[in-house]
């Protein structure tokens, strides 16, 4: 077997050639690839597989060959999946403005030699570690019509003209559970900005100052540039959670007022589990997967091609 | 041999000896049956009712009853997944309504009792409303559990305060007396609509309204077309009315459970509940003389409500042993036992009301008023994947976002599609 050998610094250490390094690491790999097969990939899948049926869920209801007629009623007559799909659009885009914006600036800002920099770091990551059930919960009382913090306080400042059935009324719902979501999410994202800060070269920030740079100079020429792993993983990250929001929403307000705050996720779930119409709810899903992959790929492609040059 | 592989060798006997043990012992407790029996998950004083009938049939029977609960989606799901298995309980409850229950019945799953009624006498046990639910799928799909009534609960001092002194009695009245509350700054109803069945129990009262009985079966239940029945127009008409004047600020943000705090706390004269509700009025702190009781006035005489059974499963070993279980559940006996954790009245007719609530009593007088039968909640007489789009309807002609006189043809044109 032809193997290259390495010296350096006096030792000598042989290179494995890939095929014989992966035969190596297969017996360990085995086992995780079977689960994930089995657990991730299969189900997916199938899901896949089962959009091209119609099926009430009973074991003893067989799957009926449908072609792509759950796609044509989806695309058609689904009163509610373009609600969800433009809701779903909506969010990936609020998410990675919103969010991601006010991640980036508290970690900037927290980033600098303060007192008590470390208790408002973990103030702002705190809402990251609550359930997404919990925090709907929460924030269903805050917006609460009668009781709720938010219409009390509009009331307490002589603004109570002002308040609003935010979770009941279809102009004001989703954007309502969206607040919910930056307040829970926003510190996810500034952990990972501020662990992307720690690498910006520190070298490189003082050159920029002895030339005289500005600080939004420094920003835009040396931080951004270092940042830009991070802010890879942060918006992959971003555009994933926001398509699969479904914790929130369900918690907050079920998909309504009238459907209005419906979401990809929750509408398979929903013609799933709730209807029963189980190849509806495979296209639903399979609509969403696309839309995923349709965002992330290329965007991970991009950031590839901009690393490489 | 050496002393350790000696020891290894004898350790390793005992612990075969000691499995075939457990094995022997168990085969000799296998004498009896084992009974399993899902439900939803019970509120407290329900569990220990459970417990209370599952231990007093354990000591009449050689039978051992194993009772598993689920919140309700759970329980849904869990009943797809073991249709056409073995792996089934010998007894599940479930409503039943011919959206719910009855979709079991056309998968099979129910055990037709038709032998075990006349073996047991049961036509003859049962109110023939309670019995009503059973038989309408042919045979005798189940034993009935509970007959649950709704009507309006109202705050007799609020409607004193607005001047309305007699009860409605019919529909027109009804809008009268929610027109003197809010004269008198007083919320007329509460609902929750976020879970959006809250909300359906006034659009199914002003369709069983405005339609009358014959029309509004053939809508629910039937091959009626809503798009083509003007009453169907008028009914979202008065559902969007009612949205607009009679309910509680913010009600399609809040959940039935939220909106009736403002009934407990005085904040909203009436609420559309079922004989449920009879416990948490006291459970809440208002005094049960305060609060009367009312059918929701559709002029039809027909009394607004729904079944649930225990049903045998089709595939149990042991129909015989589930049947003389459910024959004890429905005892007089074991409706004692029962009391009114479920309803305010048991539908056993020989059972006595309990009086530990005076408003059972009132039901009691409700039910035997309602000469013409009843009708049922939309989201059991549709499948769930028609009440979606029902709720949906209806809470798009509440936000304002659908006209009222398209609700109809809207609602028609889906189940033509899915039908």
């Amino acid at each position: 077997m032809a193997t290259v050998t390495l010296v350096t610094q006096g030792r000598t250490r042989r290179r494995t050639p890939p095929n014989h390094r992966l035969s190596r690491a297969l017996p360990y790999l085995v086992p995780t690839l079977v689960l994930y097969g089995w657990f991730l990939v299969y189900p997916m899948l199938d899901a896949v597989r089962l959009s091209f049926f119609e099926w009430s869920g009973f074991r003893t209801d067989d799957p009926r060959w449908v072609g792509i007629d759950n796609y044509v009623r989806l695309f058609t007559q689904d009163a509610v999946f373009w609600t969800a799909l433009r809701n779903s659009v909506v969010w990936v885009v609020l998410s990675l403005v919103i969010p991601t914006g006010i991640a980036l600036l508290l970690a900037l800002g927290l980033n600098r030699r303060m007192v008590g920099r470390n208790l408002m770091r973990a103030v702002f990551y705190i809402p990251a570690v609550f359930a997404s059930i919990t925090v709907a919960a929460m924030w269903r009382w805050i917006y609460n019509p009668t009781l709720g913090f938010v219409n009390q306080a509009l009331a307490g400042v002589g603004l109570g003209d002002w308040a609003q059935s935010w979770l009941g009324d279809p102009r004001f719902a989703l954007a309502s559970i969206f607040v919910a979501s930056i307040w829970q999410g926003v510190g996810f994202s500034m952990v990972l900005f501020l662990a992307g800060l720690q690498t910006v070269p520190a070298e490189l920030m003082d050159a920029a100052k002895v030339d005289g740079a500005s600080t939004w100079q420094r920003f835009r020429a040396v931080t951004v540039p270092a940042l830009r792993p991070t802010t890879v993983v942060v918006v992959i990250l971003t555009i994933i959670n926001a398509l699969k929001v479904f914790d929130l929403v369900v918690g907050m307000t079920g998909g309504g007022p009238a459907q209005s705050t419906q979401v990809l996720a929750l509408w398979s779930y929903t013609q799933s589990f709730a209807n029963h119409q189980f190849g509806m709810g495979g296209a639903v899903a399979t609509v969403l997967l696309i839309v995923t992959l349709a965002l992330v790929i290329p965007y991970m492609a991009w950031s590839m091609r901009e690393e490489e040059r | 041999m050496d002393k350790t592989r000696t020891l290894g060798i004898v350790a390793l006997g005992a612990a075969a000896a000691t499995a075939l043990a457990g094995c022997a012992g168990g085969a000799d407790d296998a004498d009896g049956t084992e009974l399993t029996v899902w439900l939803t998950t019970q509120e407290p004083n329900q569990r220990e009712a459970v417990d209370a009938l599952v231990a007093a049939y354990e000591e009449k029977a050689d039978v051992t009853i194993t009772v598993e609960e689920r919140s309700v989606d759970q329980h849904k799901d869990a009943m797809r997944q073991i249709a056409g298995t073995d792996s089934g309980p010998d007894v599940y409850w479930y409503w039943e309504g011919s959206g719910l229950g009855g979709e079991l019945v056309d998968v099979g799953m129910s055990l037709d009792l038709t032998d075990y009624y006349a073996q047991y006498g049961w036509e003859d046990r049962f109110t023939p409303a309670s019995l009503a639910g059973i038989t309408q799928y042919g045979g005798f799909h189940g034993v009935p559990w509970t007959l649950q009534g709704e009507g309006i609960y109202y705050n007799k001092e609020l409607f004193a305060q607005a001047g309305v002194e007699d009860v409605p009695a019919t529909y027109d009245e009804l809008v009268d007396a929610a027109d003197a509350l809010v004269d008198a700054g007083i919320t007329p109803i509460e609902f929750g609509g976020t879970v959006n069945w809250d909300v359906m129990r006034l659009l199914d009262s002003l369709v069983e309204t405005e339609c009358g009985a014959q029309t509004a079966d053939e809508l629910n239940t039937g091959d009626g077309d809503w798009g083509a029945e003007p009453c169907v127009t008028d009914a979202f008409t008065e559902l969007a009315a009612w949205g607009d004047a009679y309910l509680n600020d913010g009600f399609m943000g809040i959940s039935n459970d939220d909106a009736a705090q403002l009934f407990f706390s005085g904040q909203a004269a009436m609420s559309l509940e079922g004989t449920w509700y009879n416990a948490q009025v006291v459970d809440n702190g208002l005094d049960p003389e305060d609060v009367g009781i009312f059918p929701f006035p559709t002029g039809t005489d027909r009394l607004y409500g729904f079944g649930e059974a225990y049903y045998v499963n089709a595939a149990t070993d042991h129909p015989d042993e589930a049947a003389a279980f459910l024959d004890f559940l429905t005892s007089e006996e074991g409706q004692e036992i029962a009391g009114s954790n479920w309803g305010a009245l048991s539908v056993n007719k020989d059972v006595p009301v309990d009086e530990s609530n005076p408003l059972n009593a009132v039901w009691a007088d409700v039910f035997a008023a309602s000469d013409a039968g009843m009708y049922t909640n939309n989201d059991q007489n549709f499948s769930t994947a028609e009440t979606t789009e029902y709720w949906r309807i209806q809470n798009s002609v509440l936000t304002g976002d659908l006209d009222p006189a398209d609700a109809g043809a809207e609602f028609q044109a889906y189940r033509d599609a899915n039908g």
